[in-house]
């Protein structure tokens, strides 16, 4: 019984018998190397404790704001300082100068639009724009830690420019 | 009306019996038989082809139609070269059941496969999926993806969670219970293992969830991102973004967690890794012409090289399976749409058009189908699609899902491969 393909024109066979080719020898190649078993976990997992008991997600959606800190916003796919951003960054500078005990995470915030992965970066890159106008301030770095939440916490869940303008941000928790 | 900045726009067509271009294969017109049924059998019969004919409609390599069981020995007809008609019979067998299948080709009346495959009702939905890649392997040279399955992320208030469902996004549950912000799930290659983004313990750290555990385990926890995972062909790295040094750069790290090597550097950037079905170059997207675009290095490294010459916000690159092609997101007019390109960045072509945000292009298995998120029903969810934009087909229902990833087709295709 012939076993050739039934359903494929010419042209498809001879497309698809390219493909297998090329694809055949880059998978032999690898072949040669690829190990097809599972690697072991990591090592990690014994020197690991066991991940503190999640919170409950609370009720609303922004973290609590460090008392005296204000909220520097930013342009869209933007970390630039913005003049609005250098007064309220400023004012950070002194509060904290004035308050040498206190230490704050700055998170780095993203509107909706665009990946998830892109927008980590972003977040991670405005948190470091506002610790570094912070440092150059005269806040010491070491009081001072980042963290990027991308899109995923925003702070006004609209879907407009009203609610981005808020969720591109850097924003100051206590520690 | 929003402008469209991408020249080539895929056609689709649906006059299938002249054997046409769609999905950049042919569509085979299949003529699927009403199944037959033993005593007691008769809905398990009906289930299993409704089950099998919404595989052949998923597949994208089927126009489907369907027809009564023939009564006598098939005539062949050559003018209907090319057409194949499946038929079916479910029969009580034991305690459980047992489907037959067979697959006739009109045009010579000769049989082209058949096979028997004892199942139950509980095991009645797997069993189609299998017949269904038993055929398309049988009929194409290349087997079919309804038994693969999917990641994603799954919203539920401010927490997301990892989940899996079969290929069609049935049966889904979720992996991680964390109660925090799980993202951009990734298979390894060997399919009983999930990279992905987790903030349990504070810090966006990479995670490898054990499939077969049910377990996850710390991966990268450096201080800054661990974000945006991709396996290497081979499994034995793990391409990400990290910021340890800064500024958010591509590294390998070593499937063991022992090795890390940075491949960009620059202080912009450099983030969603995507391996070349070779292993030897990857894409990524970088900002570092000031917004984001798309980007191919060698494994290494070097050659870094700009391959999206259209468009001002390019996103999310994934290469093909076959290697041929490069699918990513792209903002344009203020939504975002979804993009194929050859690999060298010629050709880019737009395949979804004014419905919403489409996002998170991730390519099947046998690159015949493109899942992605969309905004068209209202919060995001998962889709399915031909890669030239037709038969869209929305997978989840009810919250929100995104971050799509594709399963492998599973270690005994990956043995073959070795043997061969």
């Amino acid at each position: 019984m012939q076993r050739t393909p039934r359903i494929a024109t010419l042209a498809l066979a001879a497309l698809l018998l390219g493909m297998l080719a090329g694809l055949g020898c880059s998978s032999r190649k690898q072949v040669t190397t690829a190990d097809t078993t599972p690697p072991p976990p990591p090592p990690t997992e014994t020197t690991t404790p066991p991940p503190p008991p999640s919170e409950p997600p609370s009720e609303t959606t922004a973290e609590p704001t460090a008392a005296g800190l204000e909220d520097a916003f930013f342009d869209f796919d933007a970390a630039e300082i913005r003049n609005d951003a250098k007064d309220a960054l400023t004012n950070n500078g002194r509060y904290l100068q004035g308050h040498g005990s206190s230490n704050v995470v700055i998170e780095g915030h993203c509107d909706e639009r665009g990946s998830v992965e892109y927008n980590l970066a972003l977040g991670e890159r405005r948190a470091r724009a506002a610790k570094d106008f912070l440092v150059s301030y005269g806040v010491p770095a070491t009081r001072l830690t980042t963290i990027s939440y991308g899109k995923e916490r925003p702070f006004d869940a609209g879907h407009d420019e009203s609610a981005w303008a808020k969720n591109r941000r850097a924003h100051f928790v206590s520690k | 009306m929003a402008l469209l900045v991408w020249p080539g726009r895929a056609t689709t067509q649906t006059d299938v019996r002249i054997g046409v271009k769609a999905s950049g294969t042919l569509k085979s017109p299949l003529l699927l038989e009403r199944f037959r049924a033993g005593a007691g059998a008769e809905t398990d019969a009906r289930n299993a082809h409704d089950v099998v004919r919404h595989d052949f409609d998923l597949s994208g390599v089927f126009a489907v139609a369907d027809v009564e069981a023939l009564t006598e020995k098939l005539t062949p007809n050559p003018a209907e070269q090319g057409t194949v008609r499946v038929q079916g019979n479910v029969e009580m067998a034991g305690p459980g059941l047992q489907f037959s299948g067979e697959v006739l080709d009109i045009g010579s009346g000769e049989s082209v496969f058949k096979r028997s495959y004892p199942t139950t009702r509980g095991d009645l939905r797997r069993t189609m999926h299998k017949f269904n890649d038993d055929v398309i392997e049988a009929l194409t040279g290349e087997r079919g993806i309804a038994e693969t399955k999917i990641a994603f992320v799954r919203v539920s208030g401010r927490v997301k969670e990892i989940w899996v469902a079969d290929y069609d996004g049935e049966n889904g549950r979720a992996l991680t219970h964390d109660n925090s912000i799980a993202l951009s799930p990734a298979w390894a290659p060997w399919g009983s293992e999930i990279a992905f983004t987790t903030f349990k313990r504070g810090n966006p750290d990479l995670y490898l969830f054990d499939l077969v555990r049910g377990a996850s385990y710390p991966f990268s926890t450096r201080p800054g991102l661990n974000t945006a995972p991709c396996y290497s062909p081979d499994g034995k790295w793990i391409a990400c973004t990290l910021t340890r040094d800064g500024n958010a750069e591509i590294y390998l790290v070593s499937r063991d967690a022992q090795t890390a090597r940075r491949l960009t550097r620059n202080g912009r950037i450099d983030s969603s890794p995507s391996f070349s079905p070779t292993g030897n170059q990857i894409a990524f997207t970088s900002d570092r012409s000031g917004s984001p675009q798309i980007y191919v290095m060698d494994t290494e490294g070097s050659n870094q090289r700009l391959i999206t010459l259209e468009g001002k916000y390019n996103d999310s690159p994934q290469w093909s399976p076959k290697g041929d092609r490069i699918v990513f997101a792209s903002r344009h007019d203020a939504v975002f749409d979804v993009i194929v390109m050859d690999a060298n960045g010629q050709n880019p072509v737009q395949i979804t058009f004014q419905a919403g945000h489409n996002e998170n292009p991730r390519w099947s298995a046998d690159a015949r189908k493109i899942y992605f998120s969309s905004t068209r029903s209202g919060q995001r969810q998962i889709f399915i699609m031909n890669p030239d934009g037709s038969d869209v087909v929305q997978l989840t229902k009810g919250g929100e899902s995104f971050n799509p990833a594709a399963g492998p087709r599973g270690k005994k295709r990956l043995q073959a491969a070795g043997s061969g």
